[in-house]
């Protein structure tokens, strides 16, 4: 193994022997349970034999395991994944800073671009690691609870409904929990710059989720909706375009160049201020 | 070994650290002495390239820190005051974690050196359970893994009982004395710092007091304890060499002045002399000079 990836696996083993990284997939398994004890309740099961029938399609097709996954990844992700992906990466550095691990290291012959690139790197690993674990077990809680079946696709916030044949629909979820992960991404990205900053862990999760949570409120304000593509949790919602009918390209791209950008100001910014920052007791 | 030149930083308003020129030699252990505050642990900082100097250059091996970190840290190793590890992982994962930043160590001369520390049977047991005293033990094994020419010590001895304290100070002058190695050992325990130093350098309030042998710091002030018959007579020659009585038969001689003038000028007044004792200041009475002459 050379080095670089050496280093890379020591990070994650750091990050993954820890008991609090788990936190979040134990809450994601907690709140799949939930929300699929009340989707198959009598009145949800009602509202969605409604949705169906008023489109004309059959409830037994689309009443599957993959639509209500697509449903619970819909309610947790962005609440979820914006709430632990905040607390990880809003530890990563600043916790390190704060319990003197990091001085150790930085005796180490190594140079403070490659901590910050591969700390990064072990942030937007641990994305897509609870994104893949949240779609897999809200599909697999969804196949145990109601079998296979075709995709419904539901979401009047962004003025989207699709439905897709069972094959194309799990493709189709497999593509959306990548990009998924790709748009959180970005809430780890800030995360992170937080994180480098010369402030407290608990302080670095906070700023994080502020802004995310300040961000979609202020989405949701009529005054402001002519400044909608400004919005971060705008550009947060793009993946939920694969599952359109005929996805829209043009859109994707400048959602994810916007959400990329914002990842990139956020990586450049704290490699900046650690660089030039002084560690000491 | 280790050079700095001018070294000067600036933390907030406070000067830590004021135009500190400094030359340590290979294969020695120099002492770093100093009060709480009084820039130690900037400097060591400093050294490590952990700060940004506002003014000077560190050089270790003739690299300079400020503009070839990588090269200048790569036979270093370092361990400070409060060592700090991973404790939810052992000790030998926190070795091999901090060890694949430093090029490839093979699993015999990590072996090797836990031995050496005295950690063996307790390696692969999490941090957390460890005492003050492994945690500094480890951070000796991994201040020596792959193998330094330089070791930097910052207080190595704090927290350790008087056993720890004394296996402390028998590791390091084994490394000194087998390995070769240059130990730059910063505390405030001045007998420590004299039991394994030659050369010392002083700090206080940023500044450099004093740097040399700890016997050019004792030979400032020369005073000698007299046993003379005749203490009237003997006050006379003691005015005609400039001697000046400080305390009960205890008198202290000006810089220019030899001992064996004394004694002949009071050997010419008829003064029986029973015993001419050298006083030795003690080593806070040392330190505490040189601070406050400041």
């Amino acid at each position: 193994m050379n080095a670089l990836a050496l280093q890379l696996w020591n990070e994650l083993y750091k990050l993954f022997a820890r008991k609090r990284t788990y936190i979040g997939f134990g809450a994601v398994v907690v709140v799949e349970c939930v929300i699929l004890w009340v989707m198959s309740r009598p009145q949800s099961v009602a509202q969605f034999r409604q949705l169906v029938a008023q489109h004309g399609l059959s409830f037994k097709r689309y009443y599957s395991g993959l639509t209500l996954g697509l449903e619970m990844v819909m309610w947790t992700g962005l609440i979820l994944g914006a709430l632990f992906l905040a607390l990880v990466s809003g530890d990563v550095m600043s916790k390190e800073v704060e319990d003197g691990t990091l001085r150790m290291l930085l005796c180490r012959p190594v140079s403070r671009t490659r901590i910050v690139a591969l700390k990064y790197t072990t942030c937007v690993i641990y994305t897509f690691a609870l994104i893949f674990f949240l779609g897999a077990t809200a599909l697999g809680a969804g196949m145990l609870y109601c079998g296979t079946g075709g995709l419904l696709v539901s979401s009047p916030t962004e003025e989207l409904f699709a439905v897709h044949e069972a094959r194309a629909g799990l493709a189709r979820y497999c593509v959306g929990m990548s990009f998924l992960a790709l748009s959180l991404t970005s809430i780890s990205s800030l995360g992170f710059m937080f994180s480098c900053l010369k402030i407290k862990p608990a302080a670095a999760t906070i700023s994080t989720l502020s802004i995310v949570f300040v961000d979609s409120t202020f989405r949701r304000v009529p005054f402001f909706g002519s400044l909608l593509p400004l919005f971060l949790s705008t550009h947060l919602a793009a993946w939920q375009q694969l599952f359109a009918v005929t996805i829209p390209w043009t859109r994707c791209c400048q959602d994810y160049s916007y959400l990329l950008s914002v990842d990139a100001v956020c990586f450049l910014f704290a490699l900046l201020v650690f660089r030039r920052r002084d560690f000491k007791a | 070994m280790i050079r700095l030149e001018h070294l000067s930083k600036t933390l907030g308003r406070r000067r830590a650290l004021d135009d500190v020129t400094l030359e340590i030699p290979a294969g020695e252990i120099f002492g770093l002495l100093g009060h709480n505050g009084a820039g130690k642990s900037t400097l060591l900082g400093l050294l490590l390239g952990q700060l940004h100097p506002t003014r000077g250059e560190a050089f270790i091996r003739g690299i300079s820190v400020q503009r070839q970190r990588l090269r200048a840290l790569q036979r270093v190793g370092a361990i400070f005051e409060t060592p700090a590890f991973f404790d939810y992982l052992s000790g030998w994962n926190n070795l091999r974690n901090l060890l694949s930043y430093s090029g490839p160590v093979s699993r015999g001369e990590i072996e090797d050196v836990v031995r050496f520390v005295g950690l063996e049977n307790r390696i692969h047991e999490p941090v957390r359970v460890y005492s003050h005293g492994m945690k500094q033990r480890l951070a000796l094994a991994q201040a020596l893994l792959p193998r330094p020419d330089v070791v930097l010590l910052d207080e190595p001895a704090q927290g350790l009982d008087p056993e720890g304290i004394q296996e402390m100070r028998r590791l390091i002058q084994q490394l000194n004395r087998e390995h070769g190695m240059t130990v730059l050992l910063s505390s405030h325990l001045l007998p420590e710092v004299e039991q394994l130093c030659s050369r010392v350098a002083i700090l206080n309030q940023g500044r450099l007091v004093f740097q040399g042998h700890w016997s050019e710091l004792a030979q400032a002030r020369k005073q000698f304890r007299l046993r003379l018959n005749d203490w009237e007579k003997a006050r006379v020659a003691m005015e005609k060499c400039r001697v000046i009585l400080v305390g009960q038969e205890i008198v202290e001689l000006r810089a220019e002045t030899d001992i064996a003038d004394l004694i002949a000028e009071l050997v010419r007044s008829g003064v029986r002399i029973h015993a001419v004792e050298p006083l030795r200041e003690d080593l806070e009475e040392l330190y505490l000079r040189k601070v406050s002459a400041r």
